[in-house]
């Protein structure tokens, strides 16, 4: 079985740099991360191979060289093949071409299943994985919070997404596109100790349009549908609830909460 | 020996109620607080003990141990749980935990002589509370006082926040009661002072279990004034102000109970609402009232000689507060492991070392330098700095205070955060001729760096070993280097 993980490498939310005359997210030169929802499909399929040492896991993305170094990281956590696809005439791609451009690599390659993340945190459109789902006539679910483990085959998989209000469960045909919400349980792991200067060289790709083939209008901001107006930094997490009675012991929660968070 | 057969030979010696093989407890006496994080997410990666066992004698101690060397079995003496450098943690197949737990009485109060007679098992604050009844005290408050036993303290030569008045445990202690692994039971008697050979006691006081079993401890106590207690606090511009204010203090004669300087990354986690981003120095005088007045008054005139270097003078009842909300409960503890089992993320560590006046102020530096320079997880550094708080004539400690972020794997965190860390400071501690451990004994995670802290003395602690503990069998990789520390903290087969 193979399992090909799309993700995307997002700059680190606390060193956020945006060209706000061109409107474009300046990759290079910054502090990046896997993308939090991308790191749970990676840290799914990891748990499936763990179940089953056959299951051949490729990781995809589109970015620029810098990534290769947090690409080698996560081969070094049980991932058999990095493929980056770099070129500099893809900067400024929105999200349909950039979902052209891994749509066509992953047209010439094989697969049983495609995990993504559902949303990215410097982008948010979510609109990646099921343009790729219509690009390569695949089905494709986003917001996954659990996929049944024992059931999980070439054949199909049973899915729960977690809206807020309800919790669906889906069976879906694979090949097929399983979108992964941070809520999910499942976790990309740290690189082991032993293992953080293991040389993975010989298991990571670099395509570039040499081997896509796209002309140069298709491509970059030129190529691109849509142009960004305007971006802004959002706000994701928010603190976990407590609720505590109105007596002595609640009091003393709160004050205890204040003077830790500096409050008092 | 298996197990079974160890579990069964120890049935012959002590009652069945004082073997426990219970498997939860048993993880939990196979490592300390070095390896909190890794234990709170269960991939403690060392073995667990045989079993655990409590004796109720000094003469069964001596069975057990006699046992013990006789068929090659690691024994770890235990007493409160609250060591912080590996001294508890097993890193043998074959390991009997001795616990003090049933040594718990405290055999005698003798005011007119001031001293009290303890076993090993009895919880310091146990002894100082029915100490305040009778208006004594301990005069040792180490910040684990709540949870801490006297077996522990005196194995691992501790300090409490008293000290500058009251002096560390190895000034207290007047006499004791311990047992070598052939079985030997001996006494130290309590006197008042004798020049009748080398002070015995100091082979016993800080052995970290590594030679003898403690069995029972006779240390002095003190009147206790708490109604004289005048407390001083400063916003100072820098933590070397702060040092030359303790130091001023210090030789010219005097001895508050409590004399520290922090630097302004460690005031913020202790003193957030009055800090105002400044370093800080602060006093407690405490004892007969005119060596309270006297104390203070010399306090008053150090921070005139350094005024230059003071912002302003805080309000006394906010240190007095601070001080009385110190020390952590076992409450404290299980909020912490509860913490590091939902989140990445704990209280932090700390390395404490010692030096001479001039020589501190260059060993911070030099460590907040290198550490910021080499680092390579500089980056997930939520805080890093330090205090002075326990000061001599001739010197005085740093206590080295950091945390960070935890951006690996359970059983990745000390190799990749603390254990770096502590190499910077132990290395420079070393480098500058300080000593790389000022009250929290070697345990194992310092043993690499024993030979340089002893140097040509090296000798003489050897011999130490090979005397009482020929065999080995007493705490294995505890203050004597042996090769599982490349397994266990640099994780090389």
């Amino acid at each position: 079985m193979k399992l090909v993980c799309v993700v995307k490498f997002v700059p680190d939310v606390d060193r956020f740099e945006y060209d706000h005359e061109k409107h474009v997210l300046i990759r290079e030169g910054s502090r990046m991360m896997i993308n939090p929802d991308d790191g749970c499909a990676i840290g799914f399929a990891l748990e499936m191979k763990k179940r089953n040492p056959e299951i051949f896991i490729e990781v995809l993305t589109m970015a620029p060289a810098s990534v290769v170094p947090l690409v080698e990281d996560i081969l070094r956590v049980g991932v058999d093949q990095g493929t980056i696809i770099s070129d500099r005439s893809y900067a400024g791609s929105d999200s349909w071409v950039t979902s052209r451009i891994l749509g066509r690599y992953l047209a010439t390659t094989e697969y049983d299943c495609i995990l993504t993340g559902s949303q990215a945190i410097d982008g948010d459109t979510s609109h990646v994985p099921p343009q790729l789902g219509e690009i390569l006539g695949l089905g494709q679910i986003s917001g996954i919070t659990k996929v049944e483990e024992d059931s999980f085959g070439s054949e199909s998989a049973v899915v729960e997404v977690d809206d807020e209000e309800a919790v669906t469960t889906y069976e879906l045909n694979l090949p097929a596109i399983l979108s992964f919400s941070r809520k999910s349980k499942c976790r990309l792991p740290h690189v082991r100790f032993k293992d953080r200067k293991k040389d993975v060289t010989d298991r990571i790709k670099v395509l570039s349009n040499d081997e896509l083939g796209f002309a140069k209008g298709e491509v970059g901001l030129k190529g691109s549908l849509t142009k960004v107006a305007k971006a802004y930094t959002r706000k994701y997490e928010s603190g976990a609830q407590l609720r505590v009675a109105a007596d002595d012991n609640g009091v003393e929660t709160v004050l205890k909460f204040l003077k830790e968070k500096r409050f008092l | 020996m298996d197990p079974k057969a160890v579990v069964e030979q120890l049935a012959k010696l002590v009652a069945p109620e004082q073997i426990n093989t219970n498997e939860d407890d048993l993880y939990v006496a196979s490592a300390d607080r070095y390896k909190k994080y890794a234990f709170a997410r269960n991939v403690l990666d060392v073995p667990a003990p045989v079993a655990i066992v409590y004796p109720k004698t000094a003469e069964q101690v001596s069975e057990l141990l006699k046992f013990c060397n006789e068929y090659d079995i690691n024994v770890i003496p235990r007493a409160g749980m609250t060591a912080t450098e590996g001294g508890l943690e097993n890193w043998k197949d074959t390991t009997l935990v001795i616990d003090t737990q049933k040594l718990d009485q405290i055999v005698k109060i003798d005011t007119y002589n001031s001293q009290a007679t303890v076993q090993a098992g009895v919880p310091l604050q146990v002894l100082e509370d029915e100490l305040r009844k009778l208006g004594y005290t301990t005069g040792h408050s180490p910040q684990s006082k709540p949870v801490a036993k006297f077996g522990g303290l005196v194995a691992t030569r501790s300090i409490g926040q008293f000290s500058t008045l009251y002096g560390g445990i190895e000034d207290m202690v007047v006499g004791l009661e311990c047992v070598f692994p052939d079985g030997t039971v001996s006494r130290v008697k309590n006197v008042s002072r004798r020049a009748g050979g080398p002070d015995i006691r100091h082979i016993v006081i800080g052995n970290e279990g590594a030679l003898c079993y403690i069995t029972e401890v006779t240390v002095k106590i003190f009147k206790y004034y708490p109604e004289n207690n005048k407390f001083y606090g400063y916003l100072t511009k820098d933590i070397e102000t702060g040092i030359k204010i303790l130091r001023e203090v210090m030789v010219n004669g005097f001895r508050p109970s409590v004399a520290r300087a922090y630097s302004e990354e460690d005031a913020a986690q202790h003193f957030y609402h009055f800090y105002e981003g400044k370093c800080i120095v602060l006093f407690m005088a405490e004892g007969p009232k005119g060596i309270v007045e006297a104390t203070g008054v010399a306090i008053e005139e150090a921070v005139k000689k350094f005024e230059e270097g003071i912002i302003k003078q805080v309000d006394s009842k906010l240190i007095e507060d601070w001080f009385n909300h110190l020390n952590w409960s076992q409450q404290d503890i299980d909020d912490e492991y509860a913490e590091m089992r939902t989140n990445a993320s704990h209280a932090g560590y700390t390395t404490e070392i010692s030096a001479d006046w001039e020589t501190i102020p260059k060993i911070y530096d030099a460590v907040i330098a290198r550490v910021r320079a080499e680092f390579e997880r500089a980056d997930d550094l939520t805080m890093l700095g330090g205090h002075s708080s326990h000061s001599y004539l001739n010197g005085t400690n740093m206590y080295f205070v950091y945390n960070y972020k935890i951006n690996c794997e359970p059983e990745d965190e000390l190799i990749t955060y603390h254990h770096p860390i502590q190499k910077i400071i132990v290395e420079e501690t070393l480098k500058h001729g300080g000593s790389m451990c000022h009250h929290h004994g070697i345990g194992k995670y310092r043993s690499e760096w024993t030979k340089d802290e002893h140097g040509s003395a090296y000798y003489m602690l050897e011999k130490l070993k090979e005397a009482f503990d020929p065999k080995g069998i007493m705490n294995h990789g505890t203050i004597y280097p042996v090769k599982e520390l490349n397994k266990y903290i640099y994780q090389q087969d």
